[in-house]
C-alpha cells in the first residue's frame, strides 16, 4: 500500500525538477555567461562596483526588521494577554491589510508623504513648519519625507509588520501558563519570567518573523521605486533593471540574483543554527 | 496564554497606535475614492464619479478578471497536485522524503524576485529552444505547422502561480497525514475496500481540513503576488497588481482608490462572515461540551454551516462567477492588434473609433522608456505587433533584425507624412517606419519656484536647486543633458567624455540635487508643485500647462535633442495585416489632428501640422497661442539647434548601461 501511494509523488517530482530546480540551474549558467554565451567571470567582477547597493539593501532591510521586531513583539505579547474575543478581532485587523494588495497600500503612503502631501499640509495647518523655521532659522516650505531612505524603511515596516506579529503571536499564545506560574512560584519577578521563560520560548516565532520580514525587504523593488523615487537603489531595483528595466543585461542580473540568494540563505542558516543553539541551551 | 492580568491603559494605547498606523493609509485611500477632483491629496467634494469610471476602465476590469482567473485556476490545480504529492511524500522513506521536502521548500524560502527571474529565464530558454525546434520541424515537413514564436502570457503566469502555490498546500496537508492513524487504511482494506475506495473514503476525509486550509493559503498567495507575476506574465497579460504598479509609474487616477475600496470592503465582509461563523461554532461547541459532557462525542456533530451562511457563501460564489463572466466578455476571439506605446500618448477615442470601423480589437499597452521597451522585447516577454520607439532605438532594432519591413501599399496615408520626417538617419530607405510624432527635449520649470528664468542645462546639476529637480529616468536622455551641459556631442562614443558626463550626474545626485528619477510620474509631481525643475518632452509640457499655469518650457541655449517616434512592426508579429491597418489609421490627417489636440505632440503629417491652428480655432473658438504652437512644433531654425540621437555601437551601449547602473549606487 505505502509503496503504491508513493507513486503519487512522481508527477510532482518531475514538476519540481522542471520548474524549481531547472530555473535555478539556468540562472547559475546565465550568471557565468557573457552576452555572446561564452564563459566569463566578468559579471561577478562588475558586481564589485555595486557593493554600495548590497550594503544599502542589507542596511535598510536590517533596520526595517529591527523596527518590526521592536514594534511587533510587544504588540503580540500584549495581544496574547487580552480576552479571546479581543484577540480574534485583533487578528482579523492585522490580517486584513495583507489581503489588500501591498502596492495599493504603498501608493497611499505616496500621497501622504509627498512634499505637498497630506502630512505636510497637516503640518502647515497646525503651524509646525513655521515653528520649525523659527526655531532653526531655516526656510522650509515642507519637510522632505518622500524619496528618502526613511520613506523606504517606512514602506517596508508598514508592509511586513504583520509578518512579524503573526508568527510571534501564534507562539506566545500557545505558551503553557503553568510554566509561568512555576517560575513565579520559584521566586522570579515578572522581568525575570519574561527574560528567562517567555522570551526563550517565543524564539522560534521571532526567528520565523525575522525571516518573513527580512527576505522580502532585502529584495523589494516596488517599495523603493515608489517611496524612494529611484534615488535609493536597492538590490531588487538593480535586478529588475537588468531584466525588464532600463539597462538590459540578464547575465549580470542572474549573477546578482545568485549572489543575493546565497547571502540570504547563508544568513538564514546561521541564524537558525544560532536559534537552535539557544533552544537547546534553554532545554538544558 | 490565559489568566494573565489585563493590559494597562498605556499598552492598549500603543496597540491602538499600531492599528492606526496600519489603517490610516487605507482609510485615506477610501476617503479619496469619493473625491470629486482628480488629486489624491486635495479634497474637492463628494462624488461617486470614479466608481462609474472604474467599470468603464477596460484595463482595470480585465486585470481583475485575469487576477481572479489565474488565482482560482492555480488554486485548484495546486490543491489537487499538492494533495497527491503530499500523499506520495508521506508514503516515502524518511531520508528520500526529507531531501524532496528540502527542494519543495525552495520557492518558499527564496526571495520572490529570484523565483520570478529564474522562471523567466527558464521560459526564455525554452522558447528559444522551441523556436529552433519548430523551425526545423517545419522545414522538412508541411503536414503539421508548428508555431515558431511563443511568448510569455497567461500560460506562463499560471505555471508560475501553480509552482509557488503547491509548496503551501503540501505544507498544510503533510501534518494532517502524519496525524492520521496508519492502520486506518489497512483496516479499510481488511473490511473489503478496494485500494481506490480506501483512498477516497478514508484518506481524503481524514486530511480534508489540511486541504481546505492549503487551498485558502494558495489563493491568498496568488491574489497578493506581484513580483513573480511581474516577471512571468509577459506584456499582454496583466494582473491587478501589475496594472496598479504600471499606473503608479504614470499619472495615478482615483480609479485606483475606487478599486481599493471595493477590494477592502469585499475582504472585510468575507472575513467578518468567516469569523462570526467560527465564533458561533465555538460557542455552540462550548455549550455542547458543558451540556452533553460526553468526551469524544462532540467531534462528530460540529462543522455544519447554518443555512443562512450557506446562502451567503453561495451568493458570494455566484457574484465571483458573474464578475468573471462579465469581465471576461471582452476576451473573445476577434482579430487583434497588440500596440505598445508610451503613457498619455494617444487620444483614447481613436482606439474606440478604430475598433468600431474595422472590428479589430486593440490591445493597447504602454512601456516606460525606450530602454525598458527594448528589455521587454529582448527578454521575449513581449508579443507586441506595433511599437512606437524613438529614432535611436529604431536604429538599434533594425540593426538587430527585430523589425519587419512594411508593405506601404497597405499604408496609403504614408504619403501624407512631411518629407522632413521620412528617410531619416535611423531608417534611411524608409522600409520599416511610419512617423508618429516628433518634438524636442527640454527643461520644464515652475516659475514661482525658481529665482530667474532657466536657460541652460546647468539648472539640472545646480546644487542651488537641491531636492527640487526631477531627473529623467532613462540613460540616453539623462546622459545627453550632462553631455550638452559639458559642450559635447550627444552622440559621442568617447569614453572619457561619457565618464565625465556621468561624473557630473553622479556629483549632482550625491549633492542631493535630484528629488527623484522619474518618467511619467513627472506629470503629477510638476502639476502638483512638488518639484521645481524637470527635464521632459515638449508635448508633455503642454499637457502639464493645462493643469498648472506656472510652468514654463525652454530648449536650453546649449542645444538639445529632437526626436521622432515612429510606428514599426516587430518581426515576430502574428498580426501584420491588422498592424498595418492600425498604422494607416493613425497616420491619417484626422487621427493626427485629434492626437495632436489631445497629447500636444507635433504631428509629422504635413496637412495636420498646417491645419492644426484652424482646427483649434474651430474646436475651442479661440486662437491658438502661437508661442504654444512653436513649442509643440519647433520652427525649423530652432530645430537646427537640436540633434537627433543615432544608435550607438554595442561597446558604448554597454558603457551606458554600466554608467546608468552605477548612477543608482
Amino acid at each position: 500500500m505505502k509503496n503504491k501511494l508513493s507513486r503519487f509523488a512522481v508527477p510532482y517530482v518531475v514538476w519540481m525538477a522542471i520548474f524549481v530546480v531547472a530555473p535555478i540551474v539556468i540562472m547559475v549558467i546565465y550568471a557565468f555567461q557573457d552576452a555572446a554565451g561564452g564563459f566569463t567571470l566578468g559579471n561577478f567582477v562588475k558586481m564589485g562596483g555595486y557593493g554600495e547597493v548590497f550594503v544599502r539593501s542589507f542596511k535598510l532591510a536590517i533596520i526595517a526588521t529591527i523596527i518590526c521586531l521592536l514594534v511587533g513583539y510587544p504588540v503580540s505579547y500584549w495581544m496574547s494577554r487580552e480576552k479571546a474575543s479581543f484577540q480574534r478581532v485583533a487578528m482579523v485587523l492585522i490580517m486584513l491589510p495583507m489581503w489588500m494588495n501591498f502596492l495599493l497600500r504603498t501608493y497611499s503612503w505616496m500621497t501622504i508623504l509627498e512634499n505637498n502631501g497630506l502630512l505636510n499640509q497637516f503640518f502647515q495647518k497646525i503651524g509646525l513648519i513655521s515653528l520649525y523655521n523659527n526655531l532653526t532659522g531655516s526656510d522650509l516650505a515642507y519637510f522632505p519625507m518622500m524619496n528618502t531612505q526613511g520613506a523606504v524603511v517606512l514602506g517596508m515596516v508598514y508592509n511586513y509588520l504583520p509578518f512579524m506579529i503573526l508568527p510571534i503571536y501564534s507562539v506566545i499564545v500557545k505558551l503553557d501558563y503553568s510554566l509561568l506560574e512555576a517560575a513565579r512560584d520559584l521566586g522570579a519577578n515578572s522581568v525575570t519570567v519574561f527574560r528567562k521563560v517567555i522570551l526563550p520560548l517565543s524564539l522560534p516565532g521571532v526567528l520565523s518573523g525575522i525571516t518573513m520580514v527580512f527576505v522580502p525587504s532585502v529584495s523589494t523593488f516596488a517599495i523603493s521605486q515608489m517611496l524612494g523615487g529611484g534615488t535609493e537603489m536597492l538590490l531588487g531595483d538593480l535586478i529588475e533593471r537588468q531584466f525588464l528595466g532600463g539597462a538590459y543585461n540578464p547575465q549580470l542580473g542572474a549573477a546578482i540574483s545568485l549572489v543575493m540568494m546565497i547571502i540570504v540563505v547563508v544568513c538564514m542558516l546561521v541564524m537558525n543554527r544560532f536559534g537552535e543553539g539557544e533552544e537547546q541551551a534553554v532545554m538544558l | 496564554m490565559k489568566r494573565q492580568q489585563p493590559n494597562g491603559f498605556f499598552n492598549r494605547f500603543l496597540m491602538a497606535l499600531v492599528a492606526l498606523f496600519l489603517y490610516a493609509p487605507i482609510f485615506i485611500l477610501i476617503i479619496f475614492s469619493f473625491n470629486a477632483g482628480t488629486s489624491s491629496s486635495v479634497w474637492k467634494g463628494f462624488s461617486l464619479h470614479w466608481y462609474g469610471q472604474l467599470f468603464h476602465n477596460q484595463i482595470i476590469m480585465r486585470s481583475v478578471y485575469i487576477t481572479l482567473l489565474v488565482s482560482l485556476l492555480a488554486t485548484v490545480i495546486a490543491t489537487i497536485a499538492g494533495t497527491f504529492a503530499a500523499i506520495g511524500f508521506y508514503a516515502m522513506r524518511r531520508r528520500r522524503r526529507d531531501a524532496l521536502m528540502a527542494v519543495n521548500n525552495i520557492p518558499m524560502m527564496n526571495a520572490d524576485i529570484v523565483t520570478g527571474v529564474s522562471l523567466a529565464l527558464l521560459f526564455v530558454v525554452f522558447f528559444n529552444g522551441w523556436s529552433s525546434f519548430a523551425g526545423w520541424v517545419n522545414s522538412w515537413q508541411s503536414a503539421v505547422v508548428l508555431p515558431e514564436k511563443l511568448s510569455m502570457g497567461f500560460g506562463t503566469l499560471l505555471i508560475a502561480h501553480v509552482m509557488f502555490n503547491i509548496p503551501y498546500v503540501i505544507l498544510s496537508v503533510g501534518p494532517k497525514l502524519r496525524q492520521m492513524d496508519r492502520n486506518l487504511v489497512d483496516a479499510a482494506q481488511d473490511l473489503g475496500c478496494t485500494w481506490m475506495q480506501a483512498f477516497w473514503k478514508v484518506i481524503i476525509p481524514e486530511i480534508k481540513p489540511g486541504i481546505v486550509s492549503g487551498a485558502l493559503t494558495a489563493f491568498t498567495m496568488s491574489i497578493d503576488d506581484f513580483i513573480i507575476s511581474y516577471f512571468t506574465a509577459g506584456s499582454s497579460t496583466s494582473t491587478l497588481a501589475m496594472t496598479i504598479y504600471g499606473m503608479t509609474k504614470k499619472r495615478v487616477s482615483p480609479e485606483i482608490n475606487a478599486i481599493s475600496t471595493l477590494l477592502f470592503v469585499t475582504v472585510l465582509l468575507l472575513l467578518a462572515i468567516v469569523n462570526i461563523r467560527e465564533a458561533s461554532m465555538e460557542r455552540q461547541g462550548e455549550r455542547r461540551r458543558t451540556a452533553a459532557a460526553v468526551p469524544g462525542f462532540t467531534r462528530t456533530s460540529d462543522g455544519k454551516m447554518p443555512v443562512w451562511m450557506r446562502v451567503v457563501a453561495g451568493a458570494v460564489g455566484c457574484g465571483l462567477l458573474a464578475v468573471l463572466i462579465i469581465s471576461g466578455r471582452s476576451a473573445n476571439a476577434r482579430p487583434v492588434v497588440n500596440v505598445c506605446s508610451w503613457g498619455e500618448y494617444i487620444d483614447e477615442e481613436l482606439i474606440t473609433e478604430f475598433e468600431e470601423t474595422t472590428g479589430i480589437h486593440v490591445n493597447y499597452q504602454t512601456a516606460e522608456s525606450n530602454e525598458a521597451l527594448y528589455s521587454l522585447i529582448a527578454m521575449g516577454g513581449a508579443d507586441f505587433d506595433v511599437i512606437v520607439p524613438s529614432d535611436y532605438m529604431i536604429a538599434r532594432l533594425i540593426e538587430e533584425d527585430r523589425l519587419a519591413e512594411l508593405d506601404y501599399d497597405n499604408i496609403p496615408n504614408f504619403q501624407l507624412i512631411g518629407e522632413q520626417f521620412t528617410h531619416l538617419s535611423y531608417d534611411p530607405e524608409n522600409k520599416y517606419t511610419v512617423p508618429y510624432t516628433w518634438g524636442s527635449l527640454g527643461i520644464i520649470y515652475n516659475e514661482t519656484m525658481v529665482d530667474e528664468p532657466i536657460t541652460s542645462w546647468d539648472a539640472m546639476f545646480d546644487p542651488k536647486y537641491a531636492g527640487q529637480v526631477l531627473m529623467i529616468n532613462n540613460s540616453r536622455d539623462a546622459l545627453a543633458a550632462a553631455l550638452l551641459d559639458l559642450g559635447y556631442d550627444i552622440n559621442t562614443t568617447d569614453e572619457a567624455q561619457l565618464t565625465e558626463a556621468f561624473q557630473l550626474l553622479k556629483d549632482a545626485k550625491d549633492n542631493g540635487v535630484y528629488q527623484a528619477f522619474v518618467m511619467d510620474q513627472v506629470f503629477q509631481k510638476m502639476e502638483g508643485g512638488n518639484a521645481a525643475i524637470a527635464m521632459y518632452y515638449a508635448g508633455d509640457y503642454l499637457t502639464m500647462l493645462e493643469n498648472n499655469e506656472d510652468l514654463r518650457y525652454v530648449v536650453p541655449e546649449e542645444g538639445s535633442n529632437w526626436f521622432v517616434d515612429a510606428m514599426c512592426v516587430l518581426k515576430t508579429s502574428q498580426h501584420k495585416r491588422e498592424a498595418e491597418a492600425w498604422i494607416n489609421f493613425i497616420a491619417s490627417t484626422e487621427s493626427n489632428l485629434a492626437n495632436m489636440d489631445y497629447i500636444w505632440y507635433a504631428s509629422p503629417n504635413a496637412e495636420a501640422l498646417e491645419q492644426y491652428p484652424d482646427y483649434y480655432l474651430e474646436l475651442y473658438e479661440e486662437e491658438l497661442d502661437e508661442e504654444l504652437y512653436n513649442i509643440m512644433a519647433l520652427p525649423d531654425e530652432e530645430r537646427e539647434r537640436c540633434t537627433l540621437y543615432i544608435n550607438l555601437p554595442p561597446e558604448t551601449l554597454a558603457l551606458y548601461n554600466d554608467l546608468w547602473n552605477r548612477l543608482g549606487v
